[in-house]
């Protein structure tokens, strides 16, 4: 009995896994974007702090009436900056972004007030729209900063005074994260990705072994055959599982690749995405699969067409492809229950991995929990389900 | 031998109200009181009008939902208690009848003779003597996506005899299909029903006269959910006291004399 009820599951899996790769068109929709995603993104991700290091590189001040301010210049040169004239419309090219650095902004009158100490303004004008040019706000005040101390401690040296007096406590920076933790900065949308592929992959076999199997009018003959519902729904919703598993395995493979691709050499060496990470996101992917497998079919046995089962599971799909999105929006930090939502237990534990920290029982058990518990209920119904549902 | 006791079936549809009115319900009784004895080696036509209850009656004989009252045995096995066993001795040919596109005609049918348990070998060969049975050779390596009518419903069938089985049922099974595939369906059904093709117990409905007077030994009139009569063509007729099958049909399901309107 049992062997012949495993048996029988076994023969629903085949022949779904066969049906599903015959749908090319689909296959493909489905796996092209699962395999692009990665080059793409860390291309993206790579060309953008690749362009910020350059500028970094280039050493280069935009100055606007660097005339009138000699001491400022000749403290700009030493420290090997090389002193780039504004345009004359460069408040207009900052707002429409065609300019893409901050702009010091010196007054007429800049080195006499310097002379007599009467504290000389200098603006910093840049936008805080214009991305680019606000993030390189801050090495410029740091650069004025610098001069403001200069002149401090030549001042006080002339007058015999120690400069220490102005820093009566000495402070140094200690990032306690790792090399890999930092690059999780940028590489934390990954984990995202990989999700939605998962999704995407069990939607559409979810979808058509049910909805689509009633549209069909397929489900009613399927249903007269002496096969416990039990053994078909086993043998459909593992082949949900295992074409949401490869299409996940596809994205995930895909980083791997990607990586070459990587043009910033500091970003390179921060982001480590090996087999063994893979692996790893893998087998996190494994409780969603399986528990949004049984979920997304249980919504569809309800439907009479794919087209209806589509609209019905475009909720549950979205839901659990934005959950990441929570870590982003929650400044507080991760907080436990992540751990027990679908979709964001799995961004969580993922972005652990790609900081290099292990993953402890304590982390994985809840995701794990959940989803035997979704598959377990979600199956048990769509089986009692589906003969209702065949014969509407 | 298919034995259709008394069974009743009730079903509580929602009545469509204003769209901020609460939806009402209301009973519908499907089936009431339908008996059908179908015998070995013999035809039984189920004859009745659309929306009689045919195709409730022949779901409920399929397993897809229990009857209210009565009871329903295939060869001795209940299907309320033994459905897997009594589905194993039935081939049913259902109201819906829908193929996997993207599986060729052949595999349609091996997937349904593996799911009946048998080997893979087995059903293979079964298919292809099915094949030649329905005519159907140039379409078996075809995928059954861009089938014709003809070709669809020749599959379900050989789908639904690809295991043997001892009774065979189908629910309007020539609908849609033009002279000549149904020329070869009564063909098949005849074949089937004699002693070279397995003296099967066939089962069928239709609400088509000629089709039940070509090839039914025995028929049951089903009117608004009840079996009202039951006998060989001849006996309907002389019960009806009529000479066309139609005007005893008639007669015998809505209790009205014909007009005899083109006689």
């Amino acid at each position: 009995m049992s062997a012949n009820f495993f048996n029988n599951a076994w023969l629903v899996l085949c022949k779904e896994v066969v049906d599903a790769l015959r749908d090319r068109r689909t296959l493909l929709r489905l796996l092209a974007p699962a395999v692009l995603m990665g080059p793409l993104l860390l291309l993206a991700v790579s060309t953008m702090i690749a362009s910020l290091e350059e500028r970094a590189e280039k050493r280069e001040v935009m100055v606007v009436g660097i005339e009138h301010a000699p001491t400022l210049r000749n403290f700009l040169e030493r420290q090997t900056f090389t002193v780039k004239t504004a345009p004359q419309d460069y408040e207009a090219r900052l707002r429409a972004t065609t300019l893409l650095e901050p702009v010091v902004v010196i007054a007429p009158d800049f080195e006499a007030a310097l002379a007599s100490g009467e504290r000389p303004t200098v603006e910093l004008v840049s936008d805080s729209v214009n991305q680019r040019a606000s993030a390189g706000l801050a090495s410029l005040q740091r650069l004025m900063a610098g001069f403001n101390r200069e002149r401090a401690a030549i001042t006080m040296a002339l007058r015999g005074v120690s400069t220490a007096l102005l820093q009566p406590v000495a402070f140094e920076d200690r990032d306690l994260a790792s090399t890999q933790a930092r690059a999780t900065r940028i590489t934390s949308v990954i984990p995202m990705f990989i999700i939605m592929a998962v999704l995407y992959g069990a939607l559409t076999s979810a979808l058509d072994s049910t909805a689509g199997e009633r549209e069909r009018g397929s489900l009613e003959p399927l249903l007269m055959n002496p096969v416990q519902h039990m053994a078909l729904v086993l043998g459909k919703w593992s082949a949900v599982v295992l074409l949401g598993m490869t299409v996940a395995l596809m994205a995930s493979l895909s980083f791997i690749p990607a990586q070459w691709l990587i043009k910033s050499d500091a970003l390179q060496a921060m982001f480590q995405f090996g087999f063994s990470e893979m692996l790893m996101f893998l087998l996190l992917q494994l409780p969603l699969a399986t528990g949004l497998g049984a979920v997304l079919m249980a919504l569809a046995i309800q439907s009479k067409t794919y087209k209806e089962a589509q609209a019905g599971s475009a909720l549950v799909v979205t839901m659990v492809g934005l959950a990441p999105m929570v870590t982003l929006l929650n400044p507080a930090g991760d907080a436990p229950w992540y751990l027990w939502v679908p979709g964001l237990a799995q961004n969580t534990l993922m972005i652990l991995v790609l900081k290099g920290e292990p993953l402890t029982f304590v982390k994985v058990a809840p995701g794990v929990l959940v989803a035997v518990a979704l598959t377990l209920g979600c199956l048990v119904y769509v089986a009692r389900t589906m003969r209702r549902a065949a014969a509407r | 031998m298919i034995r259709i006791e008394a069974i009743s079936k009730q079903f509580i549809t929602p009545v469509a109200a204003g769209p901020f009115r609460r939806s009402r319900k209301q009973v519908v009784q499907a089936v009431q009181d339908v008996t059908v004895l179908a015998q070995d080696g013999c035809i039984t036509g189920l004859l009745g009008a659309n929306g009689a209850g045919k195709t409730t009656t022949l779901r409920m004989l399929g397993g897809l939902f229990a009857p209210d009252s009565g009871c329903i045995t295939v060869d001795g096995i209940a299907v309320d208690t033994q459905p897997l066993e009594a589905l194993a001795r039935m081939g049913i040919l259902g109201d819906a009848h829908g193929l996997y596109p993207r599986l060729t005609a052949r595999e349609n049918i091996v997937y349904f003779g593996q799911l009946q348990g048998m080997d893979a070998d087995t059903a293979n060969a079964r298919a292809l003597e099915l094949a030649r049975l329905l005519d159907m050779g140039g379409i078996l390596e075809r995928r059954a996506e861009g089938f014709s009518q003809g070709e669809r419903m020749k599959t379900a069938l050989a789908r639904a005899l690809v295991h043997d089985p001892a009774n065979v049922v189908l629910d309007e099974p020539t609908n849609g299909l033009d002279v000549l595939a149904t020329r070869a369906l009564r063909d098949v059904l005849r074949y089937l029903r004699s002693a070279q093709g397995g003296a099967k117990c066939i089962v069928f409905s239709t609400h088509i006269m000629p089709e039940v007077e070509q090839l039914c030994e025995h028929v049951v009139v089903i009117s608004r959910g009840r079996s009202v009569a039951e006998g060989s063509v001849a006996q309907l007729l002389e019960r009806a006291g009529e000479t066309r099958f139609e005007d005893a049909f008639v007669k015998l399901a809505f209790d009205v004399t014909p007009t005899g309107e083109d006689a």
